[in-house]
């Protein structure tokens, strides 16, 4: 018992830190390995989103010229736009939230909700990129104010990572970044919505060419709200399990480049 | 003035033009349902179903991530909860000896 005493004062928490993450490492110990458990909430995700996917498909829609079957991607493409905001909305509140409140945590949330997005308006221009293929007959179109101000857009969230990259001080990179997300976030609405609505486009929404409207037949929508709901709650996963592993990377390795979880 | 030419029809018919079948049928009626599916333009089930291979490949990843992440979860837990142990308790569980054994 004394002598179990004397080794904790001897030697200091963080070389037994080390030496029993090699006794795992070498497999000399076996972690006590959980019985996998899922939230409730992620569960409904799968399923909801399974009978999503499959309704989006086997639906019978209203046959509207030129746009024929791929009608469709109304179901992907404008939903992972909505989720792309919804997550650029979270990471926008964690910046703010930082800034007032200085704690690490917040500004790693705000990293991780952006990440999300940009996967998201990633899989947004390849979708409108596809649809673009089958009705408009291009790939891309570079006078088309849409497609290029969305691109633009996730221009604008790449360059956030970079900047963040940049810093060394945890601190000053959290603060400098959630400075520059408030300026991104807020400049979005303006490039995929203010601005091509005031150029002549080929994309729904521009005059005389109206998007989502009363003229939508409701069978689409009975499949483009679930959806939208859908790809939010996956991507509200995808978020959590981010933040999920940055936190097992710090409690690993606390002293690493991913020392953001610790307040400074 | 030009003369509009109709180039659609054929491409986009039901049936696929100069498919050749094991019958010799060209009408596709003697080959399965499945050959007479697969020939045709009404390919929904196979667009879903290839989106619906992509979707549960993509849970297995998530899923398995989930798993993996609870386990680090649970031996970071231990790792620190032994570190804390070894300095402030004299548990035996989290003394030296044991914790190298």
């Amino acid at each position: 018992m004394s002598k179990n005493r004397e080794f904790g004062t001897i030697f200091k928490p963080g070389l037994w830190d080390f030496i029993i993450l090699n006794e795992y490492k070498l497999g000399r110990m076996t972690p006590k390995t959980p019985t996998f458990r899922l939230a409730p909430w992620k569960w409904f995700t799968m399923i909801w989103m399974t009978v999503v996917l499959v309704a989006g498909f086997a639906i019978s829609i209203p046959r509207i010229p030129i746009l024929e079957e791929s009608a469709r991607n109304l179901f992907l493409h404008v939903p992972m736009w909505f989720t792309m905001m919804a997550m650029f909305a979270v990471g926008f509140f964690f910046s703010v939230k930082f800034l007032m409140s200085e704690s690490l945590h917040d500004d790693e949330k705000a990293s991780a909700a952006t990440m999300v997005g940009i996967v998201f308006g990633v899989c947004g221009l390849l979708t409108g990129s596809l649809w673009a293929r089958f009705t408009w007959g291009a790939w891309w179109i570079l006078s088309e104010p849409k497609m290029n101000l969305a691109a633009m857009s996730m221009l604008l969230f790449v360059a956030y990572f970079l900047l963040r990259s940049a810093f060394d001080d945890p601190k000053i990179r959290a603060r400098i970044s959630a400075i520059y997300n408030v300026f991104a976030v807020t400049s979005v609405p303006f490039l995929l919505y203010v601005i091509p609505r005031q150029l002549p486009s080929l994309h729904p929404g521009a005059e005389g060419n109206p998007a989502f409207s009363e003229i939508t037949a409701p069978e689409l929508r009975y499949i483009f709200y679930p959806a939208i709901i859908g790809f939010i709650l996956v991507a509200m996963w995808l978020f959590t399990l981010t933040l999920r592993v940055r936190r097992v990377a710090d409690s690993v390795d606390p002293h690493g480049e991913r020392s953001t979880g610790k307040e400074v | 003035m030009t003369q509009q030419v109709d180039t659609l029809t054929a491409s986009y018919g039901d049936k696929w033009e100069g498919v050749t079948t094991t019958a010799g049928d060209p009408t596709l009626e003697t080959e399965s349902v499945f050959v007479q599916m697969m020939s045709s333009n009404d390919l929904w089930p196979v667009v879903l179903g290839v989106s619906l291979i992509i979707w549960f490949v993509l849970l297995f990843f998530v899923l398995r991530l989930e798993r993996r992440l609870q386990q680090a979860e649970a031996s970071t837990h231990s790792i620190s909860e032994s570190s804390t142990g070894s300095t402030t308790t004299s548990n035996s569980s989290t003394s030296p000896e044991s914790s190298s054994s």
